[in-house]
């Protein structure tokens, strides 16, 4: 199985072996092997049940890892000594529903992790997290509440409260399908200058245009495997596994 | 000086009785705390002022002043006074209680201070009943454990009719002239005294001679205050005291005058206050302890270890399968007979309502928090907030704006239920309602009052829980 294209000089962020989980008696994830490197896009796509959301769930351990190795920007998530809470500082987590504190205003929103961990004054967090709302464009909005946001608004404040710890990593969990078409443009634009800075993303997405259009590298997951995986080039135009190919004549 | 002069003439009336000066001595300066009951008119009541009055009191202090000791009156109801002395909660009971075999394996008793008796009371306007032959398939009622229960279930058999015992004359009154009973069986001066007060009863039978009335302290203890009481009563009765009291309530009861319902209220209202004021006390002090025990166990109840979870839903089980009273009794009567060590009524009355209301706290907090999107308590997780900071600033947060009209809810609850602690003399609103009526036997009238400013009490705190809520969970 190649690795990537171009890039397999660069540092490893993300290096996953064997990693199995199981739910009681249901094994979701059955030995799932993925290298993701620095500054790498890496889109997953697949049927829904897969185990796409678990995998990426368990790159920041909101799921006990069942079996395998999972290496994050060089801490092992299952090395019980390992601060978890440390680890997930450096990892933003993007969900399909948001997830805002609907009691908090934007901007306190994007004030917490930093403040409660002390990595920050409360007058220097409120002035990074001004800075990230302006970076998706929502400033005007930061004494709002959540529930006054449109979907799309709710995903970039989302996007701007995960970026507030600095992470090295950003994971995206079907960021756009819980928006109306309309708003999902947006979302994809903030995503796509991420893209361009260089940070590590993982992305699980439907949106098979756009993980083409960013992703370095493809990932399809079936039935809890990694089935296929190579550039989108590689694997939107000329996929090798009859699951790949049946998969892409129904999506695309 | 009126003391001495008093002790004086009468030492030296009573001839040779045991007045020895060590006996009262042994007693004097000292404060004993009585029990008594709360309703038995006129041996013990409140008068208008909300003074404790009345024949027991009178004789019980007028023995203190001679001997020099000092009494704390409790008056607790005749049940609850007799189990606070079993457990030592006070010294002595004088309560009308007539001397048995039984009550004397468990009480020693001091010489009789009243000879008693029991008659028979109807409906004012009841012309059917004139004898015992007319309660044929009735049914009549009578004071729990005393001399009119004994008696009227000793010829029920052979007159063919059912006794429903209850706790306090005014309450067996009431059944009489509701109907629900068509005779009363109660001690003759309590009968009496009643009547004078136009309860609305008549007496149709002659006084059945019955028991003496004593006055006891638990089995083998106070033996000091035991002979001061019986060397009291030999001095009050030999210099005429004694007879100036019991004729005072019963050979010239005070006459009632019918008071107007404004009256009534304006007499009742500075006791019925005090009574709120207690109320509100009691429910405010439980509410904060019953928080802080439920929101322990309810995050007990979602915790992950399998024998935290099982202690709190042990907790939460208990108290919620068991009725507020019984535990009420427990912590009063029952647990310190176990231990040995007298408990304060305001630590029991929080006990109560606090355990019993943190069983429901428990299940309205672990509700709140399990109601609380779990997508809260990961978008926090993955930024990198431990679970205890989740929970503090994410889910708790929503979880008190959920559970905000549930805590309301459970804070009416107790205010409301705070009113059974009345069964251990918890001076509260309703207990001071009833000691109301118990001496002027206006008993709807007394309970439209207590109603009244209890539905104002819970409007109230209602407006004010609101208004907090608005403003705390915007
Ligand atoms: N907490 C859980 N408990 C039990 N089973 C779960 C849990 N989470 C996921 N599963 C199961 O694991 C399997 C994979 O779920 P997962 O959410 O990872 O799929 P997915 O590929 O993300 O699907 P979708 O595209 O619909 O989001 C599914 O069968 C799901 O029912
Ligand atoms: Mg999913």
């Amino acid at each position: 199985m190649s690795t990537s294209t171009t890039d397999t000089a660069r540092k490893p962020m993300i290096e996953v072996e064997g990693l199995r989980k199981s739910f009681g008696s249901n094994e979701v994830l059955q030995g799932i092997d993925a290298q993701v490197a620095e500054g790498e896009v890496v889109c997953v796509i697949g049927p829904s049940g897969s185990g796409k959301s678990t995998f990426l769930r368990c790159l920041n351990k909101l799921e006990d890892i069942s079996g395998g190795t999972v290496v994050v920007d060089g801490f092992d998530l299952t090395d019980p000594k390992v601060d978890i809470n440390e680890v997930r500082r450096h990892i933003g987590m993007v969900f399909q529903h948001f997830n805002l504190f609907p009691h908090m205003t934007v901007v306190e929103n994007v004030m917490l992790a930093p403040v409660e961990s002390k990595k920050a004054s409360k007058s220097e967090a409120r002035q990074k997290a001004i800075e990230l709302l302006t970076r998706v464009g929502l400033a005007e909005k930061a004494d709002a509440r959540p529930a006054a946001l449109s979907g799309g608004q709710k995903q970039r404040v989302a996007i701007a409260r995960a970026l507030a710890m600095n992470p090295q990593i950003m994971l995206f969990d079907e960021a756009t399908s819980a928006l109306d078409p309309e708003m999902v443009g947006e979302v994809l634009q903030v995503i796509r200058d991420l893209a361009q800075t260089g940070m590590t993303l993982v992305l699980v997405t439907h949106e098979m245009g756009f993980a083409r259009e960013v992703g370095d590298r493809v990932i399809f997951m079936a039935d809890g495997v990694v089935c296929e995986q190579g550039t989108p080039e590689e694997l939107f135009g000329n996929p090798q596994q009859e699951r790949t190919k049946e998969f892409l004549s129904k999506v695309l | 000086m009126a003391v001495a002069a008093l002790l004086f003439g009468a030492s030296g009336a009573a001839a040779d009785t045991s007045s020895s000066s060590s006996s009262s001595s042994a007693v004097e300066g000292k404060t004993f705390v009585i029990g008594t009951d709360t309703t038995f008119a006129p041996f013990e009541f409140r008068d208008s002022s909300g003074e404790l009055t009345g024949i027991d009191m009178d004789i019980l202090r007028a023995i203190a002043k001679d001997q020099g000791f000092k009494v704390e009156i409790r008056s607790l109801g005749f049940n609850a006074a007799l189990q606070a002395l079993t457990s030592d909660q006070v010294d002595g009971v004088i309560a009308g209680m007539s001397i048995t075999d039984e009550r004397k394996q468990v009480y020693d008793f001091s010489e009789p201070y009243f000879e008693s008796g029991v008659q028979m009371a109807v409906a004012k306007n009841n012309d059917d009943i004139k004898g015992y032959e007319d309660l044929k398939g009735k049914t009549v009622t009578a004071k729990t454990g005393a001399e009119g229960e004994t008696f009227a279930k000793s010829i029920a058999k052979k007159y063919d009719f059912t006794v429903k015992s209850l706790d306090q004359s005014a309450s067996m009154y009431e059944l009489v002239k509701s109907g629900n009973a068509v005779a009363v069986f109660d001690d003759y001066p309590v009968l009496a005294y009643g009547i004078a007060q136009n309860n609305g009863l008549k007496t149709v039978t002659d006084k059945v001679p019955g028991g003496s009335y004593g006055f006891a302290v638990n089995k083998g203890k106070n033996a000091d205050l035991l002979a001061a009481f019986n060397d009291g009563l030999a001095k009050i009765k030999a210099n005429g005291d004694y007879d100036k009291i019991v004729d005072g309530y019963l050979a010239d009861p005070t006459a009632a005058q019918p008071t107007t319902f404004w009256e009534l209220l304006g007499n009742s209202l500075p006791a019925l206050l005090k009574g709120l004021k207690n109320t509100l006390l009691v429910t405010g002090i439980s509410f904060v302890v019953a928080m802080v025990i439920g929101l322990a166990a309810g995050f007990m109840k979602i915790a992950r270890n399998i024998v935290v979870r099982g202690i709190s839903t042990t907790f939460v089980n208990i108290f919620r399968g068991t009725p507020l009273l019984l535990w009420a009794f427990m912590f009063y009567f029952g647990i310190p007979q176990l231990t040995g060590l007298p408990i304060n009524i305001w630590v029991a009355a929080v006990l109560t309502l606090s355990l019993n209301s943190g069983a429901y706290v428990a299940e309205i907090v672990r509700g709140g928090i399990q109601s609380v999107d779990p997508g809260q308590m990961e978008a926090s997780r993955s930024l990198g907030l431990g679970y205890g900071k989740s929970m503090q600033k994410v889910v708790v947060p929503q979880a008190f704006k959920i559970m905000t009209p549930s805590l309301i809810n459970q804070l009416i609850i107790m205010l409301k239920d705070s009113s059974l602690l009345l069964a251990i003399g918890f001076a509260e609103l309703l207990y001071q309602g009833q000691q109301i009526y118990a001496a002027n036997f206006r008993v709807t009238e007394t309970l439209l009052i207590v109603g009244v400013i209890y539905f104002v009490a819970v409007m109230l705190l209602t407006k004010l829980a609101n208004f907090a809520d608005r403003r705390f969970n915007k």
